[in-house]
């Protein structure tokens, strides 16, 4: 199996040469003959990676260590889960995954495709095959996971310890998926170029695979976050990290893209902003994968600097020079077809949405690059951490929330003074007095204060919309408030799913902001001693060392304290903290100690406790109060909800049931979101 | 297997900033793109070896200037040499498997107990490791350039944004205007202008824009 995998690949590589070849030749030519064929190839290097992907599966379930990829990253004694999971727990294996996710991406456009954008459809698939074509020549040149070893070790080195989470199973795939998503727009973008066809076909295309991109980097920058709270152990979820920031990037300009491509549908402005924003998406997923691969910039969790790292420079420095020159060739195409009229109007406010989306992006990329910039220029290393970015971002994001609120509420076109009053009075209301409340309980740090009263705005926006519309409804139709709600979304998803998504971002901004109220303590205790400690909210905490204890589990030898706390004299459930150490078969250690924090989650904040070692048999731990931490998992799932509800499909004979088709005068205050 | 060699820092400016040329020979000469990469680990390796002593003798009749948390505060500001990306404080408190930290620990305990405030602390660490120690850059010479440029680049979008839009808004105005006044029963006419005349000058004013 392992031979017909590594086979496969080669095969895989040689048809996405034909495939690339036949698609570009057909669709200058015009022969379907030749069309038909590029894409059949485009299938069958599918199929082929579908069958390498199997032999390398194959080969780390059965523990083959012939090969240097499984014995590198598994050992005989490996839950099953995480010898599945190591397909991705490594770089060939994960540039392998890469190919696997982009090949059936690539080859789902191209079938749904069949009958519809068929001028584009050549060019789609060319580009799309020659993108799979340097994934696939990199992995089986310069990073294969077939390599074999001369000699077959006993036993293999195990999977990194942090690895070994069940969100770590999770994780990478969700990005990798939201990532290689980002692919297929781009190659829409080329098409649409090349072929000089930038209208609403090449639009609708688009924009569904930028929401699936879209829904998939949601969901893998939570997982990422959370197994970094839960794995990591340093009390926090988002460091700034270069490879946490390489997986934002392409999700802060694929939801300005999100917005700005209702601008091109409603009103036909912003084509070449949109393309940029598509290729910049793209390039920002590439550019992600190079700086988690080259170790050009240091990371705490990026994979081993290698030569991978030299091929995607040049990919990316290929890529960026063609589209640039396709793009600079075609901008007579991309001339608007209207004009922004007015300062106050929902165009205008998406334009200010983008600016501070890509200004965030840019501000994240200067802060991710500058190490290696400053380097350059003064010949010295410096490093760029969690307060210079916080000290960029965080202004920036208040201003993003607030736009969150305002954008939905002000009409197309332009906005009466009328338009703006009955629409800005509640929610603008409802802050103000929210503010003013928590000010009066003793929030005066400035960025909480203003980050929850702009969330309880968007919230008043966000309520406001949906009582206007089950209002509508029950006016209209005489439904029940459950019926005439659940009507009101699935007749108007992209509206209504938008708005869902804007909940989930109003709960991770009200979540951040809880964390400038943590607080930490060191503490030694001795087995049955007591630490008392307060709280955020004032109350105060007890906790007990109910003991330490050792213990072998599967593939590791365990230290682990038990902790009982207590709140104001109430007993909770104990919490327990463990040291790891990993071990072969043999019972030889595989890789250095690790934690395994423990964790009392609650509405109002998490206690979060750490083993970080024990001696002369007392152990020394941490503790930290970390407030609201819980809702920032809740809002994630709750943006990706909504992300899968805009994307649902719908015909368009019931969104225009639904009202969904806009109008565009200033009188349109139910304009979609 | 072959060991394969990394694109450097300097390097990869030089791509970059647009020489691409260059950037993909380089990418070439660097190491054979066939070459095979090391079994790559997901995360760097622990540096125990990277700790260096900042000692500095204690000032005259010395006593500690800093509070705990201040001093907590303080290795807040400093990183972690080990490799990992924490500062001391936090690596300090996390694992108890890296030795550079708790080391660093111990120094600043020692400077602070010497009568040494947080900025003398800091300026000794910045001696002793460079520029690196610190969690963030000086705010000094080209390091403005990275507080800065953001804010600069996001502040020019928005002018220019908001000089489009108002350029915009009063052209969109103006032929309003002039649609209003020239559309059938309105009343006034303009002397000697004919639709298309009309429409030709949209189609200019728009041109200009």
């Amino acid at each position: 199996m392992i031979l017909v995998g590594e086979l496969s690949l080669w095969i895989a590589l040689l048809m996405c040469v034909w495939s690339v070849t036949l698609s570009y030749a057909g669709g200058a030519m015009r022969r379907a003959d030749l069309i038909a064929s590029g894409e059949r190839g485009l299938y069958a290097g599918f199929g082929f990676i579908v069958l390498a992907s199997a032999g390398l599966w194959t080969a780390l379930i059965t523990s083959d260590f012939s090969l240097r990829y499984v014995a590198s990253f598994t050992s005989a004694n490996l839950p099953f889960v995480y010898k599945v999971s190591a397909f991705w727990g490594g770089q060939a294996g994960s540039m392998l995954f890469w190919c696997l996710i982009l090949a059936g991406y690539s080859a789902l456009a191209t079938w749904s495709n069949r009958r519809r954008v068929r001028e584009l459809m050549p060019w789609v698939t060319g580009t799309s095959a020659l993108v799979l074509l340097f994934f696939i020549a990199t992995t089986a040149i310069a990073s294969n996971p077939f390599e074999r070893l001369d000699w077959v070790p006993a036993d293999g080195r195990g999977l990194n310890p942090q690895l070994q989470n069940p969100a770590m199973a999770i994780h990478p795939p969700m990005l990798y998926l939201g990532y290689v998503a980002t692919a297929v727009p781009f190659a829409f973008a080329i098409a649409a170029l090349v072929a000089r066809r930038l209208d609403a076909e090449w639009l609708g295309a688009v924009r569904r695979w930028a929401l699936v991109s879209w829904v998939f980097l949601t969901l893998g920058i939570v997982l990422g976050m959370w197994w970094a709270y839960v794995e990591l152990g340093w009390g926090g979820y988002w460091m700034w990290d270069p490879v946490e920031n390489a997986s934002l990037l392409p999700w802060l300009t694929g939801t300005a893209f999100l917005h700005s491509i209702m601008i091109q549908e409603k009103r036909g402005m912003l084509r070449k902003w949109n393309v940029t924003l598509v290729v910049a998406t793209f390039m920002l997923s590439v550019l992600g994968t190079f700086i988690t691969r080259s170790g050009v910039i240091q990371s705490v969790h990026s994979f081993a600097q290698s030569a991978v790292g030299n091929w995607f420079a040049a990919f990316l420095i290929l890529a960026l020079v063609a589209t640039i020159w396709l793009v600079s060739v075609r901008l007579k195409d991309l001339e608007a077809q209207a004009q922004l009229e007015a300062m106050i109007s929902r165009e205008a406010a998406f334009l200010y949405n983008n600016l501070v989306l890509v200004g965030i992006a840019f501000s994240v990329l200067w802060g991710t690059l500058f190490p290696i910039i400053s380097e350059a220029v003064r010949g010295s290393k410096i490093t760029v951490g969690e307060s210079f970015f916080n000290s960029v971002n965080v202004p920036l994001g208040l201003l993003l929330l607030a736009l969150t609120g305002i954008g939905p509420l002000i009409a197309w076109r332009k906005a009466s003074v009328g338009n703006i009053q009955r629409q800005f009075a509640g929610p603008a209301a409802f802050g103000l007095i929210t503010g003013a409340a928590l000010f009066v309980l003793g929030i005066h740090k400035l960025y909480p204060l203003m980050t929850w009263t702009l969330s309880a705005f968007v919230t008043g926006t966000i309520l406001q919309e949906f009582w206007k519309g089950v209002g509508a409804r029950r006016k209209m139709y005489g439904e029940n408030p459950v019926v005439a709600l659940g009507r009101l979304v699935a007749r108007n998803r992209r509206r209504y799913g938008g708005y869902v998504v804007h909940a989930g971002i109003v709960m991770l901004f009200a979540a951040f902001a809880g964390m400038a109220f943590k607080l930490e303590y060191d503490i030694t205790l001795a087995d049955g001693a007591s630490y008392s400690a307060k709280d955020p909210y004032g109350r105060q905490w007890t906790f007990t060392n109910e003991g330490l204890s050792e213990f072998k589990a599967l593939n590791r030898e365990v230290v682990a304290i038990a902790l009982r706390p207590t709140i104001d004299g109430r007993a909770l459930p104990v919490i327990t903290s463990e040291k790891r150490q990993h071990v072969d078969s043999r019972g030889s250690p595989t890789f250095q100690p690790s934690t395994e924090v423990g964790i009392l989650v609650r509405n109002d904040m998490d206690v979060y406790v750490v083993l970080a070692g024990v001696v002369q048999k007392k152990a020394e731990i941490r503790v930290n109060f970390n407030p609201l931490v819980v809702w920032v998992w809740r809002g994630g799932v709750i943006m990706a909800l909504g992300g899968l509800i805009v994307m649902w499909p719908q015909s368009e004979k019931r969104r225009r049931q639904g009202g969904y088709v806009a109008e565009l005068a200033p009188a349109a205050e139910v304009a979609t979101a | 297997m072959s060991e394969g060699r990394v694109i450097d820092r300097r390097a990869f400016v030089v791509a970059a900033t647009g020489l691409g040329a260059s950037a993909v020979a380089h990418a070439v000469t660097v190491g054979p793109l066939g070459a095979q990469q090391q079994p790559a680990a997901n995360f760097a390796p622990m540096e125990q070896g990277a700790y260096r002593p900042t000692l500095r003798p204690d000032k005259p009749g010395a006593t500690a200037k800093l509070s705990v948390d201040e001093r907590d505060a303080l290795e807040h500001r400093i990183k972690c040499q080990c490799g990992c990306i924490l500062d001391v404080y936090t690596c300090r408190t996390t694992d108890f498997s890296c030795q550079v930290s708790p080391a660093m620990h111990r120094d600043v305990l020692r400077l602070v107990s010497g009568g040494y405030d947080a900025q003398e602390i800091l300026d000794a660490f910045v001696q002793t490791f460079g520029e690196v120690a610190l969690t963030e850059p000086k705010k000094e010479g080209f390091n403005w350039a990275g507080y800065f440029a953001p804010s600069v680049a996001i502040a020019t979008g928005a002018v220019v944004i908001t000089m489009l839009l108002r350029k915009r808004g009063a052209e969109a105005r103006v032929l309003a205007e002039s649609r209003a006044a020239h559309s059938p029963g309105s009343g006034v006419a303009a002397p000697g202008m004919s639709t298309d005349d009309l429409a030709r000058l949209d189609r200019a004013m728009r041109e200009d824009a």
